[in-house]
């Protein structure tokens, strides 16, 4: 049996790296995945709780954050691809007509 | 063994009844839209309001007929509360899409589908509203945001809009991940997801670190300083009407859940809580107001004044009492009808000149008298003089700082009203005493017109006659008369003075 202190500690790694990559990388695409990283990290975290506390509300929680994190890439994607468009740039700092 | 099952009957279909009319409402403006090539894309914004107001009625009907009650387990609820803050998003939105008849014109594509789209926002933001749980809580507040990364980018062919709108979508998701990650730390420690079950938890680090997380994504989503970045450019960039929405919608919608997470699911931390929006409250006022001093655009400097308003509010949730959450309610109405009147005052002179720089707003008073007395009438209801609106609303937040000993704040929220009164008044100087370079009359179409002389009306109002605004939100409230306990000694004596 693996002990629920395990899930998350793996959860918290997951949602570190992904804090620190949205934090430090450049790109958009990583951005947006690093995003992705830290949502799937409380979905560890939900289902692990969720077992543990034989509740049945963190697998639903989970199930609501897929759906959400869809719905996210898509609209980011369409997104970058306007930006893309008007002036050829995935990367943050390129991204400078308003001041920051 | 675990087991899950969720019930609908008549009745909690019944307690929906404003979110399905309005769902099968936009549904067919899409299709009208879409099926329908003649119709002007003006029937269609007309369609939308009143869409919106029927909703406004089925509403007031709600409340006065007392039909209230929770559904999906406790996940949504319908109360006096949820019903203020409904209807305060429903005519944010019917006034935004009337400010936009104009500004749709100047688009090539998808102008029907741009009513959809605020109309889908509005409909997330009542959601929110009534949201009781976690799970609730973070599916409207993406389902509303969605709608507005669509509408900040909708202009495809000017680089600043798809611009605000990227710096807007990914710091939106980045909260988005913190909202996540903090609500399975509070559900890793209370063992459940809806507020009033959460109440005398004994507290943990876990949950201390999943509630700032929460209250980071909530932060980020009411633009309260050091979670503001994304406030200034997005405004700047966004079409003017979904900037005017951006500034009222999406954080009164917030402030509902902060209002009901903290008051019902975190009663028994109180001290620890005040402490922290006494914190953001200050730094948010100060900060907002020092820097928009320096603003040239009017955008911009209103993005500024919106973060300082913000605190302004935060005021009313540090005070932590029945009475702090009057305060905001009312607080928010007068700055509904203010600060879309401001907007609506942007809109209808750059329709005109095209501009949006401060320095374009000279000898406006020559141009158009009415454009310039209606700006000047909002600014200083920004501010909080009497006898309009804002001061009302200024003045019932600070007294309920002073019934729970809260000094400190007072003296700050005095300070930044004599540095926010300094900027609004920059811009009327402008356009009162500063001669126009170029005097051709500013012509307002009927659309913008009618916003504004509602927004004046509103404001002039609520600032002779609040006794009724504030009646509706004292009886908004009411649940919250017992739930609140009152501030202890140890730590009025922390914070006060």
């Amino acid at each position: 049996m693996i002990p629920l202190e395990a899930y998350v500690a793996v959860s918290a790694i997951l949602f570190m790296t992904g804090l620190v990559g949205v934090l430090v990388r450049r790109n958009f695409i990583v951005v947006l995945m690093c995003v992705e990283i830290m949502l799937n990290a409380a979905n560890i975290n939900l289902v692990a709780f969720s077992h543990y506390l034989e509740s049945m509300a963190g697998q639903m929680a989970a199930l609501f954050n897929i759906a959400i994190a869809a719905g996210e890439a898509a609209i980011g994607l369409a997104i970058i691809i306007v930006v893309f468009r008007g002036k050829i740039a995935t990367n943050v700092d390129e991204i400078n007509i308003l001041k920051w | 063994m675990m087991t899950f099952d969720l019930t609908l009957t008549g009745s909690d279909l019944l307690l929906v009844l404003p979110e399905i009319f309005l769902t099968l409402w936009l549904c067919t403006v899409l299709s009208v839209d879409f099926s329908m090539r003649k119709v002007e894309h003006e029937t269609l914004a007309y369609l939308s309001i009143g869409g919106l107001l029927a909703t406004v009625f089925i509403l007031i009907w709600f409340d006065q007929a007392g039909i209230i009650g929770s559904l999906f387990k406790n996940m949504y609820v319908v109360d006096h509360l949820s019903i203020f803050f409904k209807i305060l998003i429903l005519l944010a939105t019917a006034m935004v899409i009337f400010i936009s008849i104009d500004y749709v014109k100047g688009f090539r594509f998808f102008k029907g589908e741009y009513y959809f789209m605020v109309m889908m926002s509005g409909l997330g933001m009542m959601f929110m509203a009534s949201a009781n749980d976690l799970i609730s809580v973070f599916v409207t507040l993406e389902f509303s945001t969605f709608g507005f990364y669509v509408l900040v980018a909708y202009l495809r062919d000017d680089i600043r809009s798809s611009e605000a709108g990227l710096k807007f979508f990914i710091l939106g998701v980045f909260a988005a991940g913190l909202l996540a990650y903090g609500i399975s730390l509070v559900y890793g420690e209370t063992g459940t997801l809806i507020f009033s079950q959460m109440a005398g938890n004994p507290g943990s680090y876990g949950l201390a670190i999943g509630f700032l997380l929460i209250f980071a994504a909530l932060g980020f989503k009411i633009g309260a300083v050091p979670f503001h970045s994304w406030i200034p450019d997005t405004y700047q960039g966004a079409p003017t009407p979904v900037t005017a929405f951006l500034s009222i919608a999406p954080k009164a919608a917030a402030i509902a859940i902060l209002i009901r997470m903290f008051y019902v699911g975190l009663a028994s931390f109180k001290p620890m809580w005040v402490l922290l929006f006494v914190c953001a409250s200050i730094i948010s006022m100060t900060y907002g107001n020092v820097v928009a001093i320096a603003q040239k655009n009017i955008k911009r400097l209103l993005a500024y004044s919106g973060i300082a308003q913000i605190g302004t509010i935060m005021v009313g949730l540090a005070a932590g009492t029945k009475q702090g959450s009057d305060a905001i309610l009312f607080y928010l109405l007068t700055y509904l009808f203010a600060n879309i009147g401001a907007f609506a005052v942007v809109i209808a002179v750059n329709n005109f000149i095209n501009s949006d720089e401060i320095e374009d707003y000279n000898g406006l008073n020559r141009r158009s008298p009415f454009l310039a007395a209606a700006m000047f009438l909002f600014l200083l209801s920004l501010a909080g003089v009497p006898p309009l609106a804002g001061f009302i609303g200024k003045l019932y937040l600070f007294v309920a700082a002073i019934e729970e000993e809260l000094y400190t704040l007072l003296i700050v929220g005095l300070i930044n009203i004599v540095i926010s009164m300094y900027y609004y008044l920059i811009v009327v100087k402008k356009m009162y005493i500063n001669e126009p370079v170029d005097s051709t009359p500013v012509t307002v179409s009927l659309p913008i017109k009618t916003v504004v002389y509602v927004c004046v009306a509103g404001t002039l109002l609520l600032g002779i006659y609040p006794k009724a605004f504030i009646d509706w939100a004292v009886s908004a409230t009411l649940m919250f008369s017992k739930i609140a306990p009152p501030a202890t000694a140890a730590h009025s004596s922390l914070l006060g003075g």
